[in-house]
């Protein structure tokens, strides 16, 4: 019985079948109001479910020189390591499972997908997916430190490194956002560097470089692709709730669900406003934001923290 | 660093139309460059020794689909000439109204193209939006949105009525005020200034040395616009400046053909309230007699250049353009060398080429 149960949550709530609505639901959340305030009308709620099944019934083709093997393995890796780290990530009052560590198993789980991204455009000949997977690779060091300092953070504040013992820590509405905001918008900003959103979407410029590390992927594997960013976003957003926005806040359960909810939605709000508002940067402006910004704010948050002893 | 070669084109997400650049990287820098043109040549300075001057006109027309206005005036102005034919009052006017509100839609597109080019697809958006206006007016007044067909040989095929005058000057005040939008949008965002302030920048000497036209020659300062230095149509008795710039980057050509839109907005006004009355075109003759001449229009990318030769038949002899692009693309083949990879994009974005002029 027990073993059916855990089944159940990892399958259907709060697992896979969720996870994947719930990140279709917020791909569209983001389409819909980057195109409204574009000023365009944006698509209907099933368009990325219905995009999503046309590129998995498309025709699966493998360049000559690309190993077959290997790119059909990284998206399911990389798909895999984020459903896994998804399982320490607590949705709403749900968590699947929990112990001392998890945030750190969490994180490093979240850095393979960006490493087999890397990896898919490098194994390709095309010169796209050649130049795509090294700035994926460039970008990846700039923003890995950033967000894992900023994630850091209010573990060190409330010494404990249990995503779980985080929330509660946070009971009473003493979000981690309010006492280190500093280290919340350096953890966001990192997340948008993971996430290749506007103004880091460097290593699939699409006027410079067409699709990047993606250039020769099409069918499933492009399809698999799509859906572990789609994933991530949301994975990546279940933890700054999780982290630093007090997660459900110990609310009764469905109503603690609604109040996750509603911190996810406004979360990827922020994000698509984000998306509207800059130009792309070049990979130097990136690196230079990280490290000589990002990363000095981080530490510096850091000191403040260990120094007020939390 | 290893070298590679990227290829821009035929067919790129980047280029609105095919051409071909050969871009040699080491690592994120470019360290050679060769443009390859030819992709839609359509053999039309051929085609038009095979139609009458009439007939011309249409096929001139379809050369480009953004200047396409720029082409028929300065084709009609070459043949009114080699005609001896003066065109009325009331069709220049009309002339130059077309021939702004094409400057207009063209500067648009191209800070859309340009925005799109570093990742800014807000601006793009919005750029395209507001474009969308000046072609319905443009749609309203001539039945075309690209190919407008209001040109003739000895004058106009549209006209203006009063209600359309007083509709049109509604319009151009709303359009107005999104532009001052736009203008402050490129004087403060920090983040187009970061793409676009010092890339790519083109000397004044190499202006001179590539006779480069239109609004990047005036973004270098190189103080030339033909609808002041040799004025056509009605554009001597139209208020209006001639907008220049120093920095020879893709900011300043920003800059240049923002502005120059809001001078293109104040001529359209002009012209609206001035419209004189009368016919509009006086008639002219199916055969023309031996000989050959020239005209120059400055159409949105600069100096377009037409020469027309007739033997006395009632087709042309020799109909020859020499359209702005030309000196870009010789030009941009030296600029590319010494770009980060990623700017080349905001660069050739900023070039503002126009390959169907280029190739014909």
């Amino acid at each position: 019985m027990d073993i059916a149960i855990r089944l159940l949550q990892v399958l259907v709530f709060p697992g896979t079948l969720y996870l994947v609505a719930m990140a279709l639901f917020l791909n569209w959340v983001d389409r819909k109001l980057v195109a409204l305030w574009q000023g365009r009308v944006g698509p209907p709620p099933f368009q990325p479910l219905a995009d999503l099944i046309k590129l998995l019934a498309k025709e699966d083709i493998t360049t000559k020189g690309t190993p077959a093997v290997a790119s059909a393995l990284l998206p399911i890796a990389a798909m895999t390591c984020t459903m896994t780290a998804s399982l320490f990530v607590p949705v709403g009052n749900d968590v699947i499972h929990s112990f001392q560590g998890d945030l750190i198993v969490a994180l490093f789980l979240l850095s393979f997908p960006s490493l087999a991204y890397f990896l898919a455009g490098w194994i390709t000949p095309s010169v796209y997916g050649v130049l795509g997977g090294n700035r994926a690779l460039l970008q990846y060091f700039t923003y890995e430190v950033p967000m894992l300092l900023g994630m850091a953070i209010p573990a060190v504040y409330s010494r404990s490194w249990s995503i779980m013992t985080l929330v509660d820590a946070q009971h009473g509405y003493h979000w981690h956002l309010f006492v280190l905001p500093i280290g919340f918008v350096v953890a966001l900003i990192g997340l948008i560097g993971k996430l290749e959103r506007v103004p880091f979407d460097i290593p699939h410029a699409k006027s410079e470089i067409g699709a990047g590390p993606l250039t020769e992927y099409s069918g499933r594997k492009l399809a698999l692709w799509r859906l572990t960013v789609m994933l991530q976003t949301l994975v990546g957003i279940n933890l700054l709730v999780a982290v630093y926005l007090g997660g459900a806040d110990r609310i009764w359960l469905q109503w603690g669900f609604l109040v996750y909810l509603a911190k996810v939605v406004v979360l990827m709000v922020g994000l698509a406003f984000i998306q509207v508002l800059y130009a792309r940067l070049r990979i130097d402006q990136m690196a230079e934001i990280g490290w000589r910004l990002l990363v000095p704010l981080g530490l510096l948050q850091m000191v403040v923290t260990i120094w007020i002893g939390g | 660093m290893t070298e590679m070669t990227i290829p821009i084109g035929p067919q790129h997400p980047l280029l609105k139309e095919p051409l071909s650049i050969e871009l040699d990287v080491s690592g994120e820098r470019v360290v050679g460059g060769r443009v390859n043109i030819g992709y839609v040549h359509r053999g039309i300075e051929r085609l038009c020794q095979q139609r009458t001057y009439a007939q011309n006109t249409a096929l001139v027309e379809r050369i480009c689909g953004i200047c396409s206005h720029a082409h028929t005036t300065a084709y009609c102005q070459a043949v009114e000439s080699l005609m001896g034919l003066a065109i009325p009052e009331r069709a220049a006017y009309i002339r130059v109204l077309m021939c702004e509100l094409e400057r207009i839609h063209s500067h648009l597109l191209w800070l859309g193209v340009l925005a799109e080019a570093i990742g800014f697809t807000t601006i793009f958006m919005y750029a395209w939006r507001d474009r969308e206006m000046i072609l319905d007016m443009m749609e309203e007044l001539s039945g075309g949105r690209i190919a407008h067909a209001a040109n003739i040989v000895g004058g106009v095929r549209v006209d203006i009525s009063p209600e359309q005058v007083e509709l049109l000057l509604q319009r151009l005040r709303a359009f107005d005020e999104q532009m001052a939008f736009f203008r402050e949008l490129i004087d403060r965002d920090r983040s187009f200034h970061r793409r676009t302030l010092g890339i790519g920048r083109v000397s004044l000497d190499m202006v001179h040395a590539y006779s480069m036209v239109g609004p990047p020659a005036r973004a270098s300062g190189c103080d030339v616009d033909l609808r002041r230095d040799a004025p056509y149509a009605a554009y001597s008795s139209l208020a209006f400046d001639v907008i220049t710039a120093d920095g020879g980057d893709v900011w300043s050509r920003a800059q240049v053909r923002l502005q120059e839109t809001i001078q293109s907005v104040r001529l359209c006004q002009q012209v609206l309230q001035e419209l004189p009355e009368g016919d509009l075109a006086t008639r002219a003759p199916r055969r023309v007699a031996p000989g050959e001449a020239v005209a120059r229009v400055e159409s949105p990318r600069g100096e377009l250049f037409y020469y027309v030769r007739s033997d006395g038949s009632d087709r042309p002899a020799r109909v020859k353009m020499r359209t702005p692009t030309l000196p870009m693309l010789l030009a941009l083949q030296y600029t590319l060398p010494g770009l980060e990879t990623a700017d080349v994009a905001a660069v050739i974005a900023g070039a503002d080429l126009c390959i169907a002029c280029a190739d014909r």
